[in-house]
This record gives structure tokens, C-alpha cells and sequence, in this order.
């Protein structure tokens, strides 16, 4: 049985938040949604402080608080252990959000379009073509309209409709055709791995396996599918010393 | 004064006889829906971007706000109406029986309203009326909001309300109106001989009795919306559900007296009210209200006295920090009343001022509990380093609560004009007024 999963080395995490800028080109998300968002923490008191750094994808857990409370069973949990949205069945009530403690999920609050005030470039015009080698831009990647999975529902990409919820769908569309995650895919200094965390064999166990690990907020008995190595889950008084983008405004 | 001699009798109650004061209240909530209106389309248009929420986590807002407190509120307020309804019935409590049927109604209103203002929170408004049917999943706290309290509790409300007024609908068929024919519609055949009043008061009764656990049930399940997530700090507890049940009666016990209070003024029916209605309904908000202080002490005793590192920050915003007016505001507007309310019951003096004073108040401390059950835990109840996060509602989530409340007093005062608003009195067709004229 495949269960798919993340490993995320910290001692080789720099911060560059290469992954996050690949996430937000594969999956297309408006502003201020941070599908992958990395913590850059400080702990401790000046002069004693240290800073570190911590990727959050989704979890993609195996007993999901989201799937649980999801009123139309449009938050579901594939057989392969991805935690998806189905695009076209989620009403938008938001209970996936509040139940989830990792803070992964991204509500549509406006139309998507508006979102996208820099993408107004008309790639189709011919007389860019010699410009661009007629290479589609992420955002008209024909995968993400597609139904994926044995189920066949929409749950690729991001901005699909005013007022869905979205969040990290572990790049589904690349999932399925059997390449890794795009921010596994661009971490320059091979920080994150992605594969089946079941299999002995698989590398993403090997990548793991005698390393001292760690699962984020595992007391709660979500049981992750994403497992920390080289460091240690953020202390209590760890804060953020730098923020994304977080404004949304009509 | 038989219906054969006296045509232009007016209906009792000043049903069907829309005055001039009417006219203005009722404007006037017109309006307010009208606002409200305007809010919701301005949301749809922009979407939801136009409200005060944001995401959780790195947007650092509240995903949840003034809507879904207007929900839990709302369903709260429904409480007490069918609760009363139904003791009245089962122990037979005859001094109440004038607010019976204005309890119906207000269970009626207020679930519709509850209701509203869950499609008012969707993303997907028309999906949602359709989805939640079509794929409900029992395991989501939310089924039992939808199915139990919306569906299943409005569904027998309403039914419930309709066998208790089949009579006066009977009765007054019987006189020449302008509602006769609507009258006669509603009664549906019913002609109040022995056997069908028999066969109404059974049913009714065990209606009665069926009704009271789904309630108790229903409110549950609506505290196990918050209760059962182990991931908010705050929310998680054993105490939630049990603590909307007790906090759903408060805030209905106190709109039935307000409601009384008013209805009894403006129809002219002081004898059919009596004092002693409100002070049946008066003690019995005393014994809620204790019952649900005891609940806010041992919850805050348990969150400050070794509290979890998360709960700890919760507990500061709660009693020193961003919510700390929130906090003491409803804690004052709840303990007051339980010291006005027993002075009240020892001295055996009630005075109405005082009761819908306490019938106000307990509401608005009602609306502050439910607002700093659903919003601290967001902003304030982060596991990972994300950060503090704020919530200001904007103007339209302002102007769409304004439109619920103004939809529900022209809801009310549109019922009070097609039907009495209280229950009339056997084998008489007219209510015994205080004066002759009904509501100039």
C-alpha cells in the first residue's frame, strides 16, 4: 500500500523559500496564499537567540481533522494518503479551516481573476510567441483543470472559484504522473523529499531512516505524513522574524 | 356579539387591522432587511473579501466571525421558545399558556434566521443548500446543525405550532373577515369537536415530550462544533456542549420576557399575561443563569489555573488583553441579572422594567459569550509560531446582522397581523381585553 509522504531535512534548510515560489508557480496561488510557507524563527532572549528555519507544507494526515468535519465530504483522503479538496463539491464553510492546527488551509475570498492583476500577458498573441518558444505560462497548465485520481474530481491546482477552500494538494498533478512535488522538485540544496513513506526502500525512507525525527503538533493525534529530521520541533517561544504578504483587500 | 349579528366586529388582537404604528415598526424593519440585503450582495459581488475575516494561520485573521456567532446565537434563542412551549403542555401550566404560542413563533423565527445566517457564511451559498443534502456526512459536527436543529428541529416546531392554533383558526372561520378564507385554510378542516381536540391535545403531547431531547440533542451537537476540536485551544473541552444547552436557554428565556412584555403592551392583554407568567419565566432564567455562571467559572479556573502554553496566551487576550472589554462586558451583563432576578424572587416583588432590563442584558451577554467562543480561539489560538491575529468585523457584516434582526421583528410583527399572537380562549372568541379597542 503506497502512502505518500514528505521528509524535510532542517539541518539542510537555509530559508531561501525556493519551494515556496515553486509552489506558488505550479499551483498557481493568488496572493498572500502560501500553500508552502516557511517559518524563519527566532527562539530565545537576546543575546541567547538562535534562528531556524521550518517548511510547512500540509501534513496530509492519516487521521485528518479536516476530512472529519468536512459537512459534504469534499475534504477527502485518497488511498495513496494525499488529503484533497474536491473543487467543485466544497461549499465554503470554512470548518476544515478552523479544525485544522496547522493553519494550511487557503479560503478563496475573492474572485480569482482579480487575484491575477500581474498575469495579464497575452500569451496567445502570436507576436509573443518568438518571445516566450510557445511555452504555456504555470497558470494555463492544462493539468490543473483536469480530474485526477481513481475518484476523478477536481482538486489540481489553486483558483478555481470564488469563495472554495484550497490548500497544498502535494502537487497531485505531478503526483500522478509519478514526478515529485514542485517544491521538493526545486530545493536547490535537497532539503525536502517526497515519496512513499511505507516502502523500506522507497528514498524518501532511506533519506529518514536512523535519523532522529520528529512529526509537527503530533500529540493531537493527527499522525502526519510529513516527517522532520536534523532538528527539533520550533520551541515554544519561537516567533516569526519575518512575514509574507499577508493582506487581502476587495 | 355572535358572528351572525355583528359583522364589522373587528378580529381580536388587532388581527387583520394594520394601524398607523404598525405601519411605521414595520417600515422600519423593512428597511433594516433592506440593509442587510445590500450587505449580502455587496459579499456575493466582491466575495467574501468584503467581510472582516481572513485565513488562519499566515494571514493571521478568523475564518470564523460575527455569522457564525449570529448562528450559534440565533439557534441559542430558539432554545427556550419550543422548551417553554412544550413544559407548558406537559405539566399543564396554566398562567403561561398566554406566552405559549409567541414562544412557538419565536423558535420559528429564530431558527429561520439561524439558518440564513449559515448560507450567509458559505462561500457557496446555493452549493451549500444543495451539497449539504445531497452528500451529508454524519461524522461532521455540522450534520447535526443542519439536519437536526435546522431541518429536523424547525421542521417539528413548525408542526407543533400549527396543532396548537388549528383551534383559533377554527374559531375565528367562523366570523365574517377579510381572513376568513385564510383562516378556514389554516384550520383545514378542523371544527374543534371533542374528539378532534382530543386527538390534538395527544398529539401535542407526545409531540411535547419528543421534542425535548432533540432539543437538548440539537443544541449539543451544536457545541460539539467547537467541543471536539483538539486542534483550538479554548474550544476543546467537555464542557461546550453541555454549556449551549444552559447558555441557549439564558438568552431565549430573556427574549420570551422582552417579547411578552412588548406583545402584552401592544395587544392589550395584560390579564392574559400575568405577572406571575413572568415570574415563573423569571425564575426560571435565575436557575439557568446560575447554572450557566457555574459553567463560565469552572471553564476559566480550568484555563488559568495550569494552563497549557496555547491556553495561556488564550486566557491573557481573554481577561487582560484584546477581548478583556468583551469578557467583563458579558460577565457583567450576566451577573447583574442574577442579583436583580433574586432579589426579585426573595421579595416576591416582580416588576416588569426590571425583567426586560435582565431580558436585554442576559441577550447581550449571550452575543458577547458566543462572539469570544468562536473568535479568540482563531486569532489567539495558534499551535504553530504563526503569531498573533486580529479580527474587526466590516460594515457589511454590521449591516447583515442588522438586516437578521430587522427580518425577525417584521417577521413577528407580519405574524401578529394574520393571526393572534396569543392563544384565545376556550369556548370565548374573543381574547378578554383591557380596553375595548385593540391597538389604536
Amino acid at each position: 500500500m503506497t502512502r505518500y509522504g514528505m521528509a524535510i531535512d532542517l539541518s539542510r534548510c537555509q530559508g531561501c523559500r525556493a519551494c515556496v515560489e515553486a509552489c506558488k508557480i505550479e499551483n498557481n496561488t493568488p496572493s498572500a496564499v502560501f500553500w508552502m510557507h516557511v517559518f524563519r524563527l527566532e527562539q530565545g532572549e537576546y543575546p541567547n537567540t538562535s534562528i531556524s528555519f521550518l517548511p510547512r507544507p500540509c501534513q496530509h494526515c492519516n487521521n485528518a481533522p479536516c476530512v472529519k468535519v468536512c459537512p459534504v465530504g469534499a475534504r477527502f483522503k485518497r488511498d495513496d494518503g494525499l488529503v484533497l479538496t474536491d473543487f467543485d463539491r466544497c461549499i465554503g464553510c470554512r470548518y476544515c479551516e478552523v479544525a485544522c492546527p496547522y493553519g494550511v488551509n487557503f479560503f478563496n475570498w475573492r474572485d480569482p481573476e482579480a487575484a491575477f492583476a500581474d498575469y495579464q500577458v497575452p500569451f496567445d498573441d502570436p507576436a509573443l510567441v518568438p518571445v516566450t518558444g510557445g511555452a504555456i505560462p504555470p497558470y494555463k497548465n492544462p493539468d490543473l483543470e483536469e480530474l485526477h485520481g481513481e475518484e476523478q474530481r477536481l482538486t489540481a491546482g489553486s483558483a478555481h472559484f470564488k469563495g472554495v477552500m484550497e490548500k497544498c494538494t502535494f502537487c497531485v498533478q505531478r503526483v500522478e504522473k509519478n514526478l515529485a512535488p514542485a517544491c521538493v522538485q526545486n530545493c536547490p540544496v535537497g532539503a525536502l523529499q517526497f515519496g512513499d513513506i511505507e516502502d523500506d526502500r522507497s528514498p524518501v525512507s532511506q533519506f529518514i531512516k536512523d535519523k532522529k525525527q520528529f512529526k509537527l503538533l503530533e500529540d493531537l493525534g493527527t499522525d502526519p505524513s510529513v516527517v522532520y529530521v536534523g532538528g527539533t520541533p520550533p520551541a515554544s517561544d519561537a516567533h516569526e522574524i519575518e512575514r509574507p504578504l499577508t493582506k487581502v483587500e476587495a | 356579539m355572535t358572528a351572525g349579528t355583528v359583522s364589522k366586529e373587528p378580529l381580536p388582537q388587532g388581527v387583520g387591522n394594520f394601524t398607523g404604528k404598525w405601519m411605521i415598526v414595520t417600515g422600519i424593519a423593512l428597511l433594516g432587511v433592506i440593509v442587510g440585503i445590500v450587505g449580502f450582495l455587496v459579499e456575493k459581488n466582491q466575495g467574501m473579501v468584503a467581510t472582516g475575516m481572513r485565513d488562519l494561520g499566515t494571514m493571521q485573521g478568523a475564518t470564523w466571525g460575527v455569522y457564525i456567532s449570529l448562528v450559534v446565537y440565533f439557534v441559542g434563542v430558539s432554545f427556550a421558545g419550543i422548551t417553554v412551549a412544550a413544559l407548558i403542555r406537559l405539566f399543564n401550566l396554566e398562567h403561561l399558556k398566554g406566552v405559549a404560542r409567541m414562544a412557538e413563533l419565536l423558535t420559528v423565527v429564530a431558527l429561520i434566521l439561524g439558518a440564513m445566517a449559515i448560507v450567509v457564511d458559505l462561500g457557496q451559498p446555493l452549493r451549500g443548500i444543495v451539497n449539504l443534502f445531497r452528500y451529508a456526512r454524519p461524522q461532521s459536527p455540522f450534520f447535526g446543525t443542519f439536519t437536526l436543529v435546522i431541518s429536523g428541529y424547525l421542521f417539528a416546531s413548525l408542526v407543533y405550532l400549527y396543532l396548537t392554533s388549528r383551534r383559533d383558526a377554527a374559531t375565528l372561520a367562523k366570523r365574517p373577515s377579510k381572513l376568513r378564507s385564510f383562516f378556514r385554510l389554516w384550520a383545514a378542516g378542523y371544527e374543534n369537536t371533542l374528539d378532534q381536540r382530543e386527538r390534538d391535545r395527544r398529539t401535542s403531547f407526545w409531540l411535547a415530550l419528543a421534542l425535548l431531547p432533540l432539543l437538548v440533542v440539537a443544541h449539543s451537537s451544536l457545541g460539539f462544533v467547537f467541543g471536539l476540536q483538539v486542534g483550538r485551544p479554548g474550544w476543546f473541552g467537555t464542557l461546550q456542549a453541555p454549556a449551549f444547552v444552559v447558555l441557549a436557554g439564558v438568552s431565549g428565556i430573556g427574549h420570551i420576557i422582552v417579547m411578552a412584555a412588548i406583545i402584552r403592551r401592544v395587544v392589550r392583554a395584560k390579564r392574559r399575561i400575568g405577572m406571575d407568567a413572568f415570574a415563573w419565566l423569571g425564575r426560571f432564567l435565575l436557575i439557568l443563569l446560575l447554572g450557566y455562571l457555574y459553567f463560565v467559572v469552572v471553564e476559566m479556573l480550568t484555563l488559568i489555573y495550569q494552563p497549557s502554553i496555547a491556553e495561556q496566551g488564550l486566557s491573557e487576550a481573554l481577561l487582560t488583553g484584546t477581548y478583556a472589554a468583551v469578557f467583563w462586558g458579558s460577565v457583567v451583563a450576566l451577573v447583574l441579572p442574577v442579583f436583580a432576578l433574586a432579589w426579585m424572587a426573595i421579595t416576591r416583588s416582580w416588576k416588569l422594567s426590571w425583567l426586560v432590563a435582565v431580558g436585554v442584558l442576559v441577550n447581550i451577554g449571550a452575543i458577547g459569550k458566543r462572539y469570544l467562543i468562536v473568535v479568540p480561539s482563531q486569532t489567539h489560538g495558534q499551535l504553530l509560531p504563526y503569531g498573533v491575529g486580529s479580527y474587526t468585523p466590516s460594515w457589511v457584516e454590521f449591516a447583515v446582522a442588522f438586516g437578521f434582526f430587522s427580518l425577525g421583528v417584521l417577521m413577528v410583527a407580519v405574524f401578529m397581523k394574520i393571526f393572534p399572537i396569543i392563544e384565545l380562549k376556550d369556548e370565548t372568541i374573543e381574547v378578554e381585553l383591557d380596553t375595548e379597542e385593540v391597538m389604536t
